[in-house]
């Protein structure tokens, strides 16, 4: 999941430094040391093929704290991704106000809270498995500028967790191989988390307008031919340009110290575009024996391509074959199944061993991973 | 040396099988335990929590008393906080003499300590049988 992000200006960092003689900063860090390899020749799977590879999956981060009195504080968090060659960017970089001991504003850079684990995939020790399941967590807008509003309250017996998130996205993703520009304006949205002694659920919606135009220029060149050619209404039906997006997703977890049960299901849409409904959920099952914690999980991803739009075109037309293979390189129809174990062996940190086995039903070839690493927090 | 033994052997099962009392200023309301935990995991706010340091036996023994966790599951479960903004630890103190004096001296602080250390500087919120 590379998510390229431009670097933010330096004046989180300076503004940082600044107060360094006034406020206490806090430095906190971690790292994940990840190896993985295919098991066959053939195999390719989370960017792992089957040579052994320690950067794929590496990251260090660094965050700084700075409480500024007055119920202020800012936070940046540096992280340097082994995929991106260490390269140090920020990740995360806001001001928090605390408007009372409930409520927080954080505005800046924020991850954008689509799933349970966004706020800490990357925070492997957080988590037992060596990876966020793919099948769910593959939109790369990871993160975005803007405000958000977390709320803290008890319902009776239960713990509440309200975030209500306002903000913009703009980067490049990788969309069947080709980089695509992003953009996401207006992206407002809610998520729920309830926590009732063993038991969390958690509710998240989010809306946004998305744009995305492929930088070599092959889809629009595409998409500009076949308007000049009288069928705009298939361009139009393609294109994604200001894009009504919705996205919902629901999680559910157990964990009663010895027993850890986590689902998590998402659907997304992108309306009037080539992007089909986007499709995916995770079961996991794992449990904790002192320090080990083995678990195994099935992860399914099923998005139809939107058929209707080169079937409208006439068989004889000569844009429907490449309409055809546009639109059919967004169906995805995988199953995954993981198993490992997570062992604490320190204090401060775990080390993971995980074997993936992806059944791709579109191109009907199998994938099988194993990877081995440590997670630490500092 | 075989005194020392012994000393070191009754201060920890002292340590490791005492009754936890909940401490905080005298001028603090009651509370219940269940409001304790809840400030301990960064849950509610008001009170001001004071931890031991990290691999400290009473630590441990309330952690999982009193939050139902492992040392392993309470790091993880802060650095869920920590690194995305919703929240920050419990402030630390080195000894049990320490917290006992900075609850002593701090009115909205809240900290646990052998219920045997107990002092008059400090009022018993609750109490955690072992």
């Amino acid at each position: 999941m590379v998510s390229k992000i431009k670097p933010l200006s330096l004046g989180m960092l300076l503004a940082l430094s600044a107060t360094a003689a006034q406020a206490e900063i806090r430095f906190n860090g971690f790292a994940s040391i990840q190896a993985g390899t295919t098991l066959s020749s053939s195999d390719n799977l989370y960017g792992y093929d089957n040579e052994v590879d320690f950067k794929n999956e590496s990251l260090f981060a660094l965050q700084a704290q700075a409480d500024l009195g007055e119920r202020l504080s800012v936070t940046a968090q540096l992280m340097g991704r082994g995929a991106n060659d260490f390269k140090a960017e920020f990740e995360w970089a806001y001001l928090t106000y605390e408007l009372n001991p409930q409520t927080r504003i954080n505005a800046g850079r924020l991850r954008t809270p689509f799933y349970r684990y966004s706020d800490f995939m990357d925070v492997g020790y957080a988590y037992d498995w060596a990876r966020v399941p793919s099948s769910v967590y593959n939109l790369d807008f990871n993160n975005l500028e803007g405000v958000s509003l977390v709320r803290f309250g008890q319902l009776g017996e239960v713990d509440s967790t309200l975030q209500l998130i306002l903000g913009s996205y703009s980067g490049t993703t990788d969309i069947n191989m080709a980089t695509t520009d992003a953009d996401i304006k207006r992206v407002a949205g809610a998520t729920w988390e309830l926590v009732q002694g063993d038991f969390t659920a958690r509710l998240a919606y989010l809306t946004g307008k998305l744009t995305m135009v492929d930088q070599d220029g092959g889809l629009s060149g595409l998409l500009n031919l076949l308007e000049q050619s009288g069928f705009a209404d298939t361009a139009s039906q393609i294109r994604i340009d200001d894009a009504n997006s919705a996205f919902m997703g629901l999680a559910l977890g157990y964990d009663n110290g010895s027993v850890v049960l986590s689902g998590e299901v998402v659907r997304a849409r992108v309306k009037d575009t080539v992007i089909p409904t986007q499709n995916g959920y995770y079961l996991s099952a794992g449990y904790r024996i002192n320090s080990y914690t083995p678990f195994v999980s099935f992860e399914r991803r099923d998005n139809d391509g939107k058929a209707a739009i080169y079937q409208a075109l006439a068989a004889e037309n000569p844009f429907r074959p490449a309409v055809t293979g546009v639109v059919e390189s967004f169906t995805i129809k995988q199953d995954t199944w993981n198993i490992g174990s997570r062992f604490d062996f320190h204090p401060s940190a775990a080390l993971k061993v995980q074997f993936s086995s992806q059944k791709d039903k579109v191109a009907d070839r199998r994938d099988q991973l194993l990877s081995v690493g440590i997670d630490l927090v500092f | 040396m075989k005194k020392l033994l012994l000393a070191a052997f009754a201060f920890a099962s002292s340590v490791c099988i005492a009754d936890i009392a909940v401490i905080a200023h005298p001028a603090t309301a009651d509370t219940s335990l269940d409001e304790v935990s809840r400030i301990y995991m960064g849950r509610a706010g008001g009170l001001m929590p004071v931890n031991l340091p990290e691999g400290h036996p009473l630590r441990d023994q309330f952690e999982q008393a009193a939050l139902g966790r492992s040392p392993a599951q309470m790091k993880a479960y802060w650095s869920r906080l920590v690194f995305t903004g919703k929240g920050r630890p419990p402030v630390e103190v080195d000894s049990v003499a320490a917290k006992i004096d900075f609850v002593a001296a701090n009115p909205n602080s809240l900290g646990y300590i052998p219920a045997s250390e107990v002092t008059d500087q400090v009022r018993v919120i609750a109490t955690i049988a072992n």
